[in-house]
């Protein structure tokens, strides 16, 4: 193992230990930037004679501002740059914070891509239990009519918070954890472009996160994660920390998707054009490129209604001028294209799954790849549909209306795509291929209810109701969270060098399949007869309906302690993995499991397309003087353990 | 294959046939609207057929064994099919958009004539729903519509977003604060509907509903007459406790057994005014966080009472409530 090549940091003693970056000099800088910007703006206050002296928001503002500065300053993500921009000698880029030596090392700003992404996958699965169990409270909730364990403004903070969570500190981070760790790999790179770019990018996210939930001490923010003006002005102050919880995802989001797009463009290996890429990468980089474009205007969104509420600025106060529906259209600018960054990701490892589990290549590469870059283009042009009943022009319902029906073309091409690489396939049913063709007819039901929403009359009478419910859970349930699961099924012997339980898998899958359908189907129909949503109390008519979508969802929520038993239990004592146990050929499974400090000794040579699974003498790569199997003779298992 | 497609043709169709998925049909805008529905229903039912058809077969037919080490037939593309399945999701998303569009354009068209239509004003507000007939001059918080006239409504809120929606009509518009927007009924069927509240506002959201009446001919104009009467009774400028309750929408979210609520967002007043002065409810109502009851949140009611209502109106809502509820004294 070259794991070994470098050695770990020195220890520290005596007064060294807290003034060198890490936890303990996190224990004295967080709170030493609280009481900064308290006593900022208590003397501003005071100062200009502003009454009251402790309005909260100011404060509350201030503190979600300065806290999180001090407290990377203190574990240490800004250090090299402090030294750079100081004029002090940077310290000699020892790696001394490459590669994990212990568990103790995903505690610490680690700057190796390969650490990153376990730390984010980690945190992130942690947001998406804290979330779901969020959902569960609601069911309960909702299993009968009539007001049983939360008030209605308890349970408005319940489904705010947990959607939160699952977009902003689950799905859209998990994309880029499982993307941290394999894209360098897969495009036969040594590391992102920015390593320490991407440390601060991970460190953000527990902020973000804990932000949102903490919103919980001072009163939920209960406007749903759509945060419309002006409801959120009213809300209680726990508004302000959904608002500054967006800015640091967001900003996290914008950092890696840039170390994606720099890497992906600067840094693939010799022979690595783009049409040999795999479509993983594809995906990422059309991804990479809507959050950098996008997500300033989710930001800007949250900022405004900041101001409103602690400035008293009338964005969009209508007594003061302001113009309520402009909220929703800078909203949606960035949160359409939002379920496409939530989207394509998902396509991507899809695809690497289904070629690898069909033996087959991907049909349709070229037209698979153009597709991503059509559907980044139109879903800039498709926001308003989420606002045909708004109030808002209504020369743009038609126009945004049929973008939205186009946006249906790209996507059949992919499903179609996807059916035609099994025909002729030899199909092995392991768990990531179950998750992949789960997600390919529950994504095309979501699709398909998509359709409908996208026609202005049907919308009209759906839009607001359960029918919405369903359709965006067949989308980010039954589309990102199944694509996200057989990621994380199929990288699992590559990430933790030891193979999952596949019964355990299975029966999680069909567990949550089944579980999956009884709780968001029906969803459709009592959205249809007439159940609005966002509703802690509903006519006793659809009664027991409700109450059979919370058995149901009960049941799902036990699903996935099947997963979790599975994931701790093979990760401490699951078989050791074989470096390519599914003998795919891109380039992450042609090295160790987990692989080197530095990915590859030597660089790789890239010949050929990464899909020709039974071409003959075809290759992908040549990688230490030796081809990556070929077609037909690949090798069995038990010989490519190294 | 076919069969399987068929199959899972057969149980979507089943599922599309026997649930009567959509509401009662009670306006000519349902009736267009339900149309597409269809139609884009039966397009749907197909695509997912052929897609779920395709893979149950493929997933049967070429699974491996376990051991099994053979790649599959290296197919990489072929033009003619990728050509035919960009084509033929083209042509459907061109049918649905434009029968989608005709069906819009026609559910919202008004007569030519202004005295073939009625126009209604609604105001929304946490968490109530009021009606202004201007023709009428009267403001109620029940909706009451001719059979077969079409209205034109003229939606706005006072406070935050909300959205009218009567799912038998199918028609549904945000009502928004500083702007107003509008909607188009031509109710079918004499009945009783809900006007329900369907973009989230606040704590009162899931109980913001009024009440729609679809009145013949004969019954609307016995309507009219009795408002009339009501008006010529009540004389000019007196509030009336009992219909301030009503419409500033009170019962929306306080029991109140004289005005026949019963819901359970805010305190029974059943229960809280009997004991209290008139300055302490009065104080209650314009400045509901100055003190909050047991067991409920602050910022749930709204705090904007003294500028919706008129001193007058004010006065009359708190004799009328020491009236009817604090009896006990």
């Amino acid at each position: 193992m070259s794991a070994t090549l470098h050695a770990p940091a020195p220890r520290r003693t005596g007064i060294r230990r807290w003034t060198a970056g890490g936890w303990l000099r996190a224990l004295w800088t967080t709170p030493l930037a609280f009481l900064l910007a308290t006593g900022l703006v208590a003397g501003a206050r005071a100062a200009l004679g502003y009454e009251p002296l402790l309005a909260q928001q100011p404060y509350i503002t201030t503190l979600m501002v300065m806290v999180p500065i001090g407290f990377l300053a203190g574990i240490g993500a800004f250090d090299y740059w402090a030294r750079y921009v100081s004029g002090r000698p940077t310290i000699p880029d020892d790696h001394a914070s490459h590669g994990a030596h212990s568990w103790k090392d995903y505690f610490k700003v680690n700057t190796d891509h390969k650490v990153i992404g376990t730390q984010y996958v980690v945190t992130t699965v942690v947001f998406f239990i804290v979330a779901g169990l969020l959902a569960m409270f609601m069911r309960a909730e909702l299993a009968e009519p009539g007001m049983q364990y939360v008030d209605p403004q308890a349970y408005n903070g319940l489904f705010s918070v947990h959607a939160s969570l699952m977009i902003f500190l689950f799905i859209i981070p998990a994309f880029a954890g499982l993307g941290n760790y394999v894209i360098p790999l897969m495009i036969g790179a040594p590391d992102m472009a920015f390593p320490r770019l991407n440390a601060l990018s991970f460190w953000l996210l527990p902020i973000a996160g804990l932000m949102m939930l903490s919103s919980y001490f001072i009163g939920a923010f209960g406007a749903g994660w759509t945060n419309y003006a002006p409801l959120a002005v009213q809300q209680p102050d726990g508004n302000l920390m959904f608002q500054m919880g967006v800015q640091w995802a967001g900003a996290s989001s914008i950092m890696t998707a840039l170390n994606f797009l720099v890497t992906i463009i600067t840094m693939r290996a010799p022979g690595m054009t783009f049409w040999r890429m795999p479509l993983l990468v594809w995906a990422n980089f059309a991804t990479s490129t809507l959050v950098v474009i996008a997500t300033p205007f989710v930001a800007g969104s949250q900022f405004f209604i900041l101001f409103d509420r602690v400035l008293h600025t009338n964005f969009f106060d209508p007594g003061g001028g302001g113009y309520v529906i402009a909220y929703q259209h800078i909203f949606w600018f960035y949160s359409h294209p939002a379920v496409y960054i939530m989207m394509l990701p998902g396509f991507g490892i899809v695809s690497e799954v289904i070629s690898v589990f069909a033996r087959k290549p991907i049909f349709g590469y070229r037209l698979m790849a153009l597709s991503l870059m059509a559907i980044l283009i139109l879903g800039f042009s498709v926001w308003a549909h989420h606002m045909f009943v708004s109030g808002m022009a209504d020369w743009l319902r038609v126009p945004m209306m049929v973008t939205t029906m186009v946006i249906a073309v790209p996507t059949g091409i992919k499903v179609f795509s996807w059916l035609a690489t099994l025909w002729e396939g030899r199909i092995h049913f392991k768990t990531p291929m179950l998750f992949a063709l789960g997600f390919v007819s529950m994504f095309v039901i979501g699709g398909l209810s998509g359709v409908y929403l996208g026609s202005v009359p049907i919308d009209i009478h759906v839009s607001d109701t359960y029918f919405v419910v369903a359709h965006i859970h067949y989308v980010l349930f039954g589309g990102s969270l199944f694509t996200i699961y057989a990621g994380f099924y199929y990288w699992f012997p590559k990430m933790t060098g030891r193979m999952y339980n596949e019964t355990l898998g299975k029966i999680h899958f069909w567990l949550t399949f089944v579980g999956f359908n009884a709780t968001f189907f029906p969803m459709h129909w009592i959205g249809t007869r007439g159940m609005p949503r966002r509703v802690a109390d509903y006519d006793p008519m659809f009664g027991n309906w409700n109450m059979a979508i919370s058995i149901a969802s009960f049941a799902l929520g036990a699903s996935t302690l099947v997963f979790l038993y599975n994931m701790i239990v093979s990760w401490r004592r699951g078989e050791p993995a074989p470096s390519n146990p599914w003998r795919a050929l891109t380039l992450e499974w042609q090295v160790s499991s987990p692989p080197p400090i530095f990915n590859f000794d030597e660089i790789p040579q890239v010949v050929g397309s990464p899909y020709e699974y039974g071409v003959r003498g075809a290759r992908h790569a040549i990688l230490n003087g030796k081809p990556v199997q070929e077609g037909r003779e690949a090798a069995p298992m038990e010989e490519t353990v190294p | 294959m076919i069969v399987i497609g068929l199959l899972a043709g057969i149980v979507t169709g089943g599922v599309a046939y026997f649930i009567p998925w959509l509401p009662d049909q009670a306006s000519t805008q349902a009736e267009e609207i339900d149309g597409v529905y269809w139609f884009v229903a039966i397009i749907c039912a197909v695509v997912f057929s052929l897609v779920a058809g395709v893979s149950i077969y493929a997933g049967w037919k070429f699974r491996a064994p376990a051991d099994d080490m053979d790649d599959g037939s290296p197919i990489h593309g072929h033009t003619g099919l990728e050509i035919w399945w960009t084509a033929v999701p083209t042509v459907l998303v061109v049918a649905m958009s434009v029968w989608s569009a005709v069906a819009l354009a026609r559910a919202e068209t008004l007569p030519d004539d202004p005295d073939e239509y009625t126009t209604i004003e609604v105001t929304a507000a946490q968490f109530a729903w009021s009606f202004t007939y201007p023709e009428l001059e009267r403001t109620d918080g029940e909706l009451v519509l001719r059979v077969n006239e079409p209205v034109e409504l003229i939606l706005t809120a006072n406070d935050v977003i909300h959205a009218f929606w009567v799912p038998e009509f199918r028609m549904k518009q945000d009502a928004v604060p500083g702007i107003e927007t509008r909607t188009v009924i031509t109710p079918t069927k004499e009945g009783s509907y809900d006007v329900i509240c369907t973009e989230l506002c606040g704590p009162g959201h899931p109980v913001m509903r009024a009440g729609v009446r679809v009145l013949s001919d004969a019954d609307y104009e016995a309507w009219v007459a009795e408002g009339e009467q009501g008006a010529g009774e009540g004389g000019e400028g007196e509030a009336d406790g009992e219909s301030v309750f009503a419409e500033a929408g009170c019962g929306s979210c306080h029991t109140l057994a004289d005005a026949g609520s019963e819901a359970e967002i805010g305190p029974d007043l059943d229960s809280v005014v009997p004991g209290q002065e008139e300055q302490q409810i009065l104080t209650s109502i314009v400045d509901p966080n100055a003190e909050i009851s047991e067991g409920y949140q602050p910022n749930v009611m709204p705090g904007d009472y003294e500028d919706r209502l008129s001193e007058a109106e004010l006065d009359a809502l708190v004799a009328y409530l020491v009236e009817v509820a604090g009896a006990r004294r």
